[in-house]
């Protein structure tokens, strides 16, 4: 039934009543984003529990799972070679990969919001570039420069000079490509091309000086990789990640009502200069800290909402949680791929995920064109 | 009470607004005419409280400028010229952001609000319909039901609410135009107050209890329709000479443009 049928009025007054519901109905996808976060809650946990469980050395779900019910201690349940591998290797990725997909997920969500349009996130407009020149800095600089600083932050050192890289390429992004409340894609994404390229630039130069111990360290950046999981990479990216994410749902209604624009975000009642303060620097921190454990991973940010938006539709009260959960999911099963498709190698995660990505970005553009005033 | 005193306002260095002094009552519908350029939505949107601006603007006793976002929208609701929205939400998720702020926060009694509010402005069976594959006017229509949601009560705890509508009817066509006007009519005799920026003269005529009629960022005349509407200020601030006429039984003036000289 076409709703212009339903608003022309012919009909007596009680079908027209019943046709009103039923579009009343028809217009709440609430119900459904309520569905959807459950059943992703349960894939995120199945996704876990199978990452934890593959790999080469093999560790069987029943052995797992009397360890994780308590029938036995980990001694009883599981070699100690088992052990390790699950407890301080597979675990702690696991862990990591989760973590990284929801912020990578969440930031390109909220930025996808903040510069209302579908095409914003950060690894496409240059944050992750900019966070990663951060990054870079400490790692080449670092023992001369920044000594005093590490001997501070310790292993927050990183994520924390990662984090103000990306702030600063938000910001900086944000005052080029947005004129009296309204946001040029084009200018966006040229400006994110520059800035991006920019930054590689230095990051190139910084490479040029760097010393053979700290040029093994920076190859891993390039390509974005779990690889080096480990509990303290866990501990030096987690709270700055789950800080940002438990502030973001705070950010929904106000994210809902710019999608109208600022000056009606405003008449609503929504503090929009501090929306947008609070969004660039929790989208900052994620990514920096993201980029900072991993390196750059492309392609999450910007698949994982839109897939989202199509199944639920954009009310960020449902987005953002649900796009947490699928991309941590995805980040994990896009690690298991990497680290098993040619054992005993390990392909770096970013290859995976922009094999996936960047056709469905390409699908999104083609699809979408009318929709995004390109 | 919004109560604007010498309003002056520059964009991109030039002064688009000088000293404009304005009132309107709760319970009066407010039309703020004149023509493209003469200032009306600069003026609209200082006393939304977004631009920003020389002079004081005041609701209620309140000077605006010390309100909070959310404190100003529980006292007035907005309907800008235009809206565009950058994501696929539905008619209903759309009218229902309006409630987000207000006062009512319970849900049922939120979905009764907004269903009745669509209803109001004659598209109750649009709640499913994709906002950005509306008709333009359709689209006008569905901010305007949002608006009303926001301040659903126009008067609360004592204190009257005001709708501030921009161009509320231009893309109408002509039913729903009465259909708005008697909506914005019906605000004001429950208590609430209206200023509604207006290019037909005829339907604020009609609807209008006040007219402020707007030349070059000044006001150039304020009172009653029959008061403002007559040919020495249309020809002086339109630049076209025209007879106004006043219908027969009430005395409402109109004008038709059959009437300007060449
Ligand atoms: N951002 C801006 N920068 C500079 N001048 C502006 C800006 N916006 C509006 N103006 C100018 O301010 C004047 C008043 O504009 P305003 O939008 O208030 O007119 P209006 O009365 O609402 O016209 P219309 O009937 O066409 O909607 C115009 O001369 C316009 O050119
Ligand atoms: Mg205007």
């Amino acid at each position: 039934m076409r709703p212009s049928e339903m608003a022309a009025g012919n009909g007596d007054s009680r079908s027209r009543s019943i046709r009103m519901k039923e579009s009343w109905r028809a217009g709440d996808r609430s119900q459904a984003a309520r569905l959807l976060i459950g059943l992703l809650v349960i894939l995120a946990v199945v996704t876990f529990v199978a990452s934890i469980m593959t790999g080469a050395a093999d560790a069987s779900l029943g052995n797992l799972l009397r360890w994780l019910t308590g029938t036995e201690t980990a001694e009883q349940a599981l070699s100690l070679r088992d052990r390790i591998i699950i407890l301080d290797i597979r675990l702690p990725r696991a862990v990591l990969g989760l973590l990284v997909g929801a912020a990578l997920a969440v930031s390109g969500a909220v930025m996808q919001g903040l510069f209302r349009n579908p095409l914003a996130d950060p690894g496409l407009v240059g944050v992750s570039s900019g966070a990663s020149l951060g990054a870079v800095l400490i790692i080449v600089l670092g023992s001369n420069l920044f000594g005093p600083v590490f001997a501070v932050f310790g292993f927050y050192t990183l994520p924390i000079a990662a984090f103000f890289g990306g702030l600063g390429t938000t910001l900086l992004l944000y005052r080029i490509a947005t004129r009296s409340g309204q946001t040029s894609v084009a200018t966006m994404l040229l400006a994110g091309i520059a800035l991006a390229a920019l930054a590689g630039a230095i990051t190139g130069v910084l490479i040029f000086v760097a010393d053979d111990q700290q040029l093994r360290d920076l190859t891993f950046w390039g390509l974005g990789s779990l690889a080096g999981a480990s509990w303290t990479k866990v501990l030096a990216a987690a709270p700055i990640i789950v800080l940002s994410l438990l502030v973001v749902p705070f950010l929904a209604r106000g994210l809902n009502a710019l999608t109208l624009g600022e000056a009606a975000a405003f008449h609503m009642g929504v503090p929009v200069q501090r929306l947008k303060n609070v969004a660039i620097v929790s989208v900052a921190a994620a990514t920096g800290a993201s980029v900072a454990v991993s390196g750059g991973i492309g392609f999450v940010g910007i698949v994982v909402p839109h897939v989202i938006r199509l199944v639920i539709g954009p009310d960020h009260r449902f987005l953002l949680p649900a796009s947490a959960l699928l991309g941590g999911t995805l980040l994990i099963f896009a690690d298991m791929i990497a680290r098993t498709i040619v054992p005993p190698a390990e392909l770096p995660i970013g290859i995976i995920t922009a094999f996936a990505g960047a056709p469905f970005f390409l699908w999104i553009l083609l699809r979408g064109r009318s929709h995004m005033g390109l | 009470m919004i109560k604007v005193s010498n309003l002056s306002v520059r964009l991109s260095g030039k002064q688009v607004l000088h000293g404009v002094e304005l009132e309107a009552l709760a319970g009066k519908l407010t039309a703020i005419v004149g023509p493209n350029g003469s200032g009306k939505t600069t003026t609209l949107r200082a006393i939304a409280g977004e631009a920003s601006y020389d002079g004081s603007v005041s609701i209620n006793g309140y000077n605006i400028a010390s309100l909070k976002p959310w404190e100003l929208a529980l006292k007035r609701a907005v309907l800008p010229q235009a809206t565009v929205i950058s994501f696929p939400f539905t008619v209903r998720e759309i009218v229902r952001m309006g409630l987000a702020v207000g006062a009512n926060t319970h849900p049922e009694e939120i979905d009764r609000i907004a269903q009745e509010a669509l209803e109001a402005v004659d598209l109750a069976g649009f709640a499913g319909r994709f906002y950005q594959e509306l008709s333009g006017g359709e689209q006008q229509r569905v901010q305007l039901a949002r608006a009303l949601c926001q301040i659903w009560e126009p008067v609360r705890n004592g204190e009257p609410a005001f709708l501030l509508l921009d161009e509320p009817v231009s893309s109408l066509d002509i039913r729903h135009q009465l259909t708005i006007m008697r909506l914005a009519r019906n605000f004001c005799s429950r208590g609430g107050g209206v200023i509604a920026i207006m290019h037909d003269l005829n339907l604020t005529a009609m609807f209008a209890d006040h007219m402020v009629m707007m030349k070059n960022g000044r006001v150039h005349a304020a009172g009653r329709p029959q008061e403002v509407m007559t040919d020495a200020v249309m020809e002086n601030v339109f630049g076209c000479p025209m007879r106004v006429n006043a219908t027969p039984t009430d005395a409402v003036p109109f004008v038709l443009p059959h009437t300007a000289d060449a």
